[in-house]
């Protein structure tokens, strides 16, 4: 036995633990608000010099190049500014940065559009500066297989390497479901930083399934032709993993968001975001 | 495009108009015209009155040998002048050279100023790419006639000391990649050594330290932050392939070591934070590998000529909770059970002050200071931590550790004076309750955090946060402790005049008896929070002490548990500098 030095203070006791456990699950009374890092008080460039805007007859949307579903959510966007007989404006953010913190969108949003399209609606994962609307399509993460003798995620032999598009929901989902295994019993989870990453290494054979999101798989093979041989299989034993979509706008704009709500229900009940889907040939769903 | 916008010598142009005779009377007056060049020699052994590097000296000690101002006459202190700068969050050191201040702005406006009356003297603006956020460097560099300067788009950039002009330009990364640099450089034995922050999603494989040739910037050598290849330190990434590893940044700069051509560096931890997303959890069945994740939370020692990895040390293995040991390296020689060592000192988020022979590698101390309960006991041969298994985070679970990601002792540099024998530790003292959050809400736009980090105050806190403790190295000894409710912001500073100085969320800026930890002088409410490094330097004969105003987030963001402490919201940024009345 090593002769350990023991640190008293907080970490001794099982009694002392405990208590800490005891103590951290009552809200602190003088913390007003439990912020994670990234609910980072934003800050734009001369911020003070954005007032009110004056033009109230447009609908002011952002999207960006860099996603994948980017002119689909134009097409819903402007389906919502017709909707609410607003003017459709829009913003393209232009940008070869892989990733942005999301605290960067501040700016762009105060000095561009009143929505940005193309949030996921993850409970809690949210800055109180930001507010999301209800999804305008429910999309899925599928896993992707190139090996035709793999038409479920149950036919993977354990040990084999599954690239995960790493932090995602879906990847968060994965690890629990491993993690309630046995060792022997689990499949090999690689990280990869992009649905982009984990494709590659699909294609090159480092893995044997990718797990991404389903529109950066379908427009990567509407992109590019070396995708064509990759299929996407049934999540089973996993259940499906669906996340809705939707746009973001600042908090302060709660009249609008409940506008941009109620056109959203009523373009998902008429079929009109179904259309828009279904003329992309978007892997997506907009059912009433 | 890089371009020298408004280089201007203010004294030189009013001179011009007012005749030859006035040209004479100015540039006497003007200190850029006498400045020299910056020697391998001085950078050994800095003027007095000189602060040419982060912590003014190689070993990292961040003591200023001035003593005009002192213990008996700190009370007098007054404002000198104050500088402006430009909006946007920076923590920088201004350097100080023959009476000449330099300045980094968030925007990349690089300034040089009179350091007695705060005149401007040059300045020069690095165009940032559109989409790179604006945000300041915490140190830069002087070499020879160089002032060398990293960029948040990861270039490294050289720019005469005298005329403001670019000297040559160096891009080590592709930021679209999300490489970027938080902290600038370290110039030793003529090599200039960076590290690399920023390494994530975009791009895998960690990142990196890299010698660059101080003449031209051209990169000499690079060590990679991320053990590869299959040796033990390439195999403690639990079976993940080099695709799937991330993170390893180097947030601040190096010391170095002279005598063994050694620099010192310290690595963060991987990325994301949360185990059970970076791959290092469940626990990898294959006997072969371990999930340490080296060279994360490392003090890594390497030939500052060649490059070579001499030794590390792993202070904290396959770390979770963002308490990484990333800060500075102090050497010190210090007596260990009755033997002189040469040392290499610092302390990680945790909290916990360790001591590493800096010949050999080898753990020879560790001493807590904040309250914590993620270490439950130090192995006192080895230095290996047993962790508290009850802090890991899990998906869909709530965990409590202390202190919280901020760390009980962050980037605030400590600073060691040689007139106490003391380490002087601007500290914390908080917790987190801590849940796992994916990334992922939108497609390009992260949430970043890895975790919601809900901060709460220790259990049973009085109520106090702040805290700055002197801690005897010789010994391990507690000296003082000063406890405050207010957080402790910035670095600290020590001086031979006996006086300790340190910046609070508060906008206050106080200096202490380096031996009763007594309260001797405090300014007045400044613009904003103090989350920078105070230096101090003498111009003419005369001792000031400069320190930057701004709220830089970091430990900013304990203003939720001190929800009293209001701060402007446009966040000002400005250089005070006191100094004693004529």
């Amino acid at each position: 036995m090593p002769a350990f030095l023991e640190l008293p203070r907080l970490a001794g006791s099982t009694p002392a633990l405990a208590l800490f456990v005891m103590v951290s699950v009552s809200p602190p009374v003088t913390v007003p608000a439990q912020e994670p890092e990234f609910y980072d008080r934003p800050y734009a460039e001369n911020q003070w010099t954005y007032g009110r805007r004056m033009d109230e007859s447009q609908l002011r949307y952002c999207v960006d190049r860099r996603d994948p579903d980017w002119e689909v959510a134009s097409a819903i966007a402007d389906a919502i500014a017709l909707g609410l007989l607003l003017e459709p404006q829009r913003y393209v953010v232009e940008s070869n940065i892989i990733f942005d913190d999301i605290t960067k969108v501040y700016a762009v949003m105060l000095e561009h559009c009143d929505i940005h399209m193309g949030f996921k609606l993850i409970p809690q994962g949210y800055p109180d500066w930001i507010t999301v609307t209800r999804p305008y399509y429910d999309a899925e993460y599928v896993f992707v297989a190139a090996d035709l003798g793999i038409q479920a995620l149950a036919d993977l032999a354990p040990s084999r390497p599954i690239g995960a598009t790493m932090g995602t929901s879906a990847h968060l989902r994965l690890v629990s479901y491993l993690s309630a295994l046995p060792a022997d019993d689990r499949w090999v989870t690689y990280p990869m930083g992009t649905s982009d990453l984990a494709l590659q290494s699909l294609l090159e054979g480092k893995v044997d399934v990718a797990l991404v999101w389903a529109p950066n798989f379908w427009i990567k093979q509407r992109e590019d032709p070396v995708y064509d041989g990759l299929n996407v299989i049934d999540p089973a034993p996993l259940p499906p993993i669906v996340l809705g979509v939707g746009a973001i706008l600042l908090s302060n704009e709660t009249f609008l968001r409940a506008a941009i709500d109620e056109a959203i229900a009523a373009l998902r009940a008429d079929g009109t975001i179904a259309d828009i889907l279904d003329e992309y040939e978007f892997p997506a769903r907009a059912a009433p | 495009m890089y371009k020298n916008l408004v280089r201007k010598s203010l004294f030189a142009a009013t001179s011009v108009a007012a005749g030859l005779l006035a040209t004479a009377l100015v540039a006497q007056e003007n200190p850029i015209d006498n400045i020299s060049p910056v020697t391998d020699e001085m950078l050994l052994n800095p003027p007095d009155g000189d602060w040419l590097m982060w912590r003014r000296t190689y070993d990292g000690w961040g003591y200023s040998p001035l003593d005009q101002i002192n213990k008996s006459n700190v009370g007098d202190l007054k404002l000198a002048w104050a500088w402006a700068m430009t909006p946007g969050r920076t923590q920088q050191t201004p350097l100080v050279h023959d009476g000449v201040m330099f300045v980094q702005n968030a925007d990349h406006v690089i300034q040089a100023l009179n350091a007695a009356t705060g005149d401007l003297i040059w300045e020069y603006e690095y165009e940032l790419p559109d989409g790179v956020r604006a945000r300041g460097e915490r140190n830069k560099a002087i070499y020879e006639d160089k002032l060398i300067v990293a960029t948040r788009d990861a270039h490294l950039i050289a720019i005469d000391t005298k005329t403001g002009q670019l000297i040559w330009d160096k891009q080590v990364a592709n930021h679209n990649f999300g490489y970027s640099f938080s902290a600038g450089p370290l110039v030793a034995n003529g090599v200039v050594v960076q590290g690399m922050t920023g390494c994530g999603r975009g791009q895998p494989g960690g990142c990196f330290i890299t010698g660059h040739d101080a003449d031209t910037g051209a990169e000499i050598w690079r060590v990679n932050t991320i053990a590869r290849g299959d040796s033990p330190e390439g195999n403690s990434w639990n079976g993940i392939p080099l695709e799937s590893r991330h993170g390893a940044s180097v947030w601040l700069a190096a010391s170095y070591d002279p005598e063994q051509n050694l620099i010192f560096a310290g690595v963060g931890q991987p990325y994301p934070w949360i185990s059970e997303m970076n791959g290092l959890l469940p626990v990898s069945a294959d006997p072969n590998v371990t999930n340490d994740a080296l060279y994360t939370n490392s003090t890594l020692a390497i030939d500052v000529t060649t490059g070579e990895l001499k030794w590390y040390f792993q202070h904290l293995p396959s770390d979770s909770l963002d308490l990484d040991y990333a800060f500075e390296r102090i050497l010190i020689d210090l007596p260990v059970n009755g033997q002189e060592r040469k040392t290499v000192v610092t302390a990680g988020k945790i909290g916990i002050i360790e001591a590493i022979d800096r010949v050999t590698g080898e753990w020879l101390w560790g001493v807590e200071t904040v309250p914590q309960n993620v270490v439950l006991s130090i192995d006192p041969e080895t230095g290996k931590k047993e962790i508290n298994p009850e802090v890991i985070p899990r998906i869909g679970e709530t965990t409590f550790n202390c202190p919280a990601d901020p760390g009980g002792k962050s980037w605030q540099a400590t600073a060691y004076s040689p007139r106490t024998g003391a380490l002087y530790l601007p500290l914390v003292e908080f917790c987190s309750n801590t849940t796992p959050n994916p990334l992922d809400p939108g497609e390009v736009y992260t949430g970043g955090g890895r975790a919601t980090f809900a901060r709460v105050p220790v259990p049973d806190s009085d109520g106090n946060v702040g805290r700055v403790d002197a801690v005897k190295l010789s010994d391990q000894s507690t000296m003082w402790s000063y406890r405050q409710r207010p957080p402790v912001t910035s670095s600290t500073l020590p001086t031979a005049g006996g006086v300790v100085f340190v910046g609070s969320l508060d906008r206050k800026f106080l200096a202490f008896d380096d031996e009763t930890g007594e309260i001797l002088w405090s300014s007045g409410k400044l613009s904003n929070s103090l989350e920078s490094f105070p230096v101090s330097y003498m111009v003419d004969g005369k001792q000031y002490v400069a320190i930057t105003a701004n709220f830089a987030s970091g430990l900013g963001r304990l203003r939720q548990i001190t929800p009293e402490v209001k701060l402007p919201a446009n966040d000002p940024i400005t250089v005070y500098v006191f100094a004693l009345p004529d």
